[in-house]
């Protein structure tokens, strides 16, 4: 009974705990489902009513409920399976930039080693410039293309480009909560500026960040789905293609990669990019169902 | 307010170089042909290379006296004429439909927050603005194609030959930030409520249109603050749009461009994006100016 009546007060934070739950278990246990080709087997053809073999990609039907991509897989088992990996990345991603911002947005409020003046550079420069512009250039430079922990590089990039906005809000609330009473009596106490933040301005941020955090992740999942059209990855390898050519070579599963060929498939195969791309609005939705009904839930 | 402008256009002028240096980290690969099918490949990242492409760069404008030409021998101005003048039919009604009707909707979601038209109407605006641009915009083409394929309708779904091509991808990129000006003016109108200044004009007996006019004139330096992240959501998410449908603008070719290591033609391509961004701020404060002449923020 309490249970219920806690759902009646709190639908948007039970809904997006529900649809959060569905996606880990997607996420963890996914391959025991039935019905899905862990194997990821290459159909090379079918054959239609008159038993004429016709080659890959199948459009929707009985055997492949949402189709399968370029190479005959099955497209549900790929977005299934792909689901762990690029949930790590979103989540990692966001994991690094509040991290980051913590630290960063507590000395721009103290105003200490310029980072005051380097936050208002980047979030000038990137209200300027497209953060995926930014995105592209680096992840193209050499050094990281080549690197072994090339994804750690990306995953960093990616964090390090918002981090300005970010830790420019959490300067904010900082500002904000300094004019208290109990932070005078905490300075005038005379304890250091670490145990200041983590027990006088920490308690009182917490909701607010998860609020952000959870937000921020279906914004990550939205750069990522953007970075997929232009066939850039967390994770691929770099290989010699033709004689002194070089292209990128595919070697995950995550959803952002089912993308690539978007602007070729949307003429033909358009299931693939929709699919895909529905699997990422989905978690979009997750996360922002979650961060209001998180909102709502702490008010 | 000359002064102000004055120090936009320095940063701008900063950003602007600080975008160049970025553009110019060596991303080039050297290959050796050792003879018969054997190659290898140099990825050289080092500082005096840096030096080397900033060099060449200045040298390249100093002799060509512009942008030159590109690699068909099409001087790059022209090609961009061409291709901008495709992409303010996108960004132009983009824009200040965006803004426009982001705020007229604003209004109506503030007059009726407490009735059912606008419970439904913040239920609905909320779903679109989690719904990513790009699944919206494919989601539009595979029911027209549905469409197209079952002879209900004929158009050209992709490309940029018809009258009507920019419509499709102008409306995929003009729904999320309309959504979002939507939700900050009615966050805005909402804050005023309570003020003293309210209670005073309404026991005047003035009328709630009017007073809704008062409260909108208190709210517009926060609101036009936000044209430039209207602008900027417009043209990240344009050379995305473009691509998957084939418009051939600039943004479609900076993203080729900028693949294809080609620096003078990337910057040719950026450098109206960043004017348009530099654009926007200068007529928000314009307007801004003409609206309120008080300093922004001495209204708090």
């Amino acid at each position: 009974m309490k249970i219920l009546v806690f759902i009646k007060k709190n639908p948007l934070f039970s809904l997006g705990t529900v649809m959060f739950f569905l996606l880990v278990f997607i996420a963890l246990f996914g391959k025991y489902l039935p019905g899905i080709d862990t194997r990821l087997d290459e159909i090379i053809f079918l054959r239609d009513e008159n038993n004429i073999p016709f080659a890959p990609p199948f459009g929707p039907n009985e055997r492949f409920p949402i189709g399968t991509d370029r190479l005959g897989r099955d497209l549900l088992s790929l977005i299934v399976l792909g689901a762990r990996e690029t949930l790590i990345v979103i989540i990692a991603i966001a994991l690094i930039r509040y991290l980051l911002a913590i630290p960063l947005g507590f000395f721009a409020h103290k105003n200490r080693f310029g980072v005051n003046i380097l936050l208002n550079w980047i979030n000038g420069f990137l209200s300027y410039i497209p953060t995926i512009i930014i995105v592209i250039l680096l992840a193209t430079l050499h050094p990281i293309v080549l690197s072994k922990i090339r994804p750690l590089y990306l995953i960093l990039i990616i964090a390090a480009l918002e981090v300005g906005r970010v830790a420019e809000m959490i300067k904010l609330e900082l500002n904000q909560l300094s004019t208290k009473e109990f932070i005078t009596g905490g300075n005038a106490v005379g304890i250091s500026n670490f145990r200041l933040l983590k027990k006088y301005y920490m308690p009182f941020l917490y909701g607010k960040l998860l609020v952000n955090f959870v937000g921020d992740i279906g914004k990550v999942m939205f750069l990522l789905g953007q970075l997929g059209f232009l066939g850039i990855f967390i994770s691929h390898s770099f290989m010699q293609t033709d004689a002194g050519v070089s292209g990128f070579e595919n070697t995950s599963l995550s959803w952002p990669t089912l993308l690539t060929d978007a602007f070729r498939d949307l003429r033909g195969a358009i299931w693939i990019p929709f699919y895909a791309s529905l699997a990422m609005t989905y978690v979009i939705f997750t996360f922002n169902i979650l961060s209001q009904g998180i909102q709502k839930l702490l008010k | 307010m000359g002064w102000d402008l004055l120090k936009s256009f320095l940063v701008f002028l900063l950003i602007v170089v600080g975008f160049i240096f970025i553009l110019l980290l060596p991303r080039e690969m050297e290959i050796t042909h050792h003879g018969g099918l054997v190659f290898t490949a140099d990825f050289p990242f080092t500082f005096d290379l840096f030096k080397e492409k900033v060099q060449d760069f200045i040298h390249h404008f100093q002799t060509e006296k512009g942008f030159g030409e590109n690699k068909m021998g099409v001087p790059i101005l022209e090609e961009l004429q061409t291709f901008l003048q495709r992409d303010l039919h996108i960004i132009i009604p983009a824009f200040f439909l965006a803004i426009f009707f982001g705020m007229i909707l604003g209004i109506i979601q503030f007059y009726f927050r407490e009735k059912w038209v606008g419970r439904i109407q913040a239920f609905l605006s909320w779903i679109f603005s989690s719904i990513p641009d790009f699944f919206f915009y494919i989601g539009l083409q595979y029911i027209l194609i549905k469409l197209v394929a079952n002879g209900y309708l004929q158009m050209n779904l992709f490309g940029n030959d018809d009258w009507y091509s920019f419509i499709l991808p102008m409306i995929a990129v003009t729904i999320f930030p309309m959504l979002f000006m939507m939700k900050f003016t009615s966050t805005s109108l909402e804050n005023e409520v309570g003020q003293d200044y309210l209670r005073t004009a309404r026991s005047k007996g003035l009328q709630r249109l009017f007073i809704l006019k008062h409260m909108l004139w208190n709210c517009w330096p926060s609101i036009l603050n936000q044209a430039q992240f209207v602008m900027l959501y417009i043209l990240s998410s344009l050379p995305i749009i473009e691509k998957l449908s084939s418009y051939q603008g600039a943004g479609y070719h900076l993203l080729d461009s900028i693949f294809k290591n080609e620096d003078v033609r990337s910057l040719a391509f950026m450098l109206p994006y960043l004017v348009f961004m530099f654009a926007t701020v200068v007529l928000s404060k314009l307007v801004k100016h003409w609206l309120v002449p008080i300093k922004s923020g001495a209204l708090r």
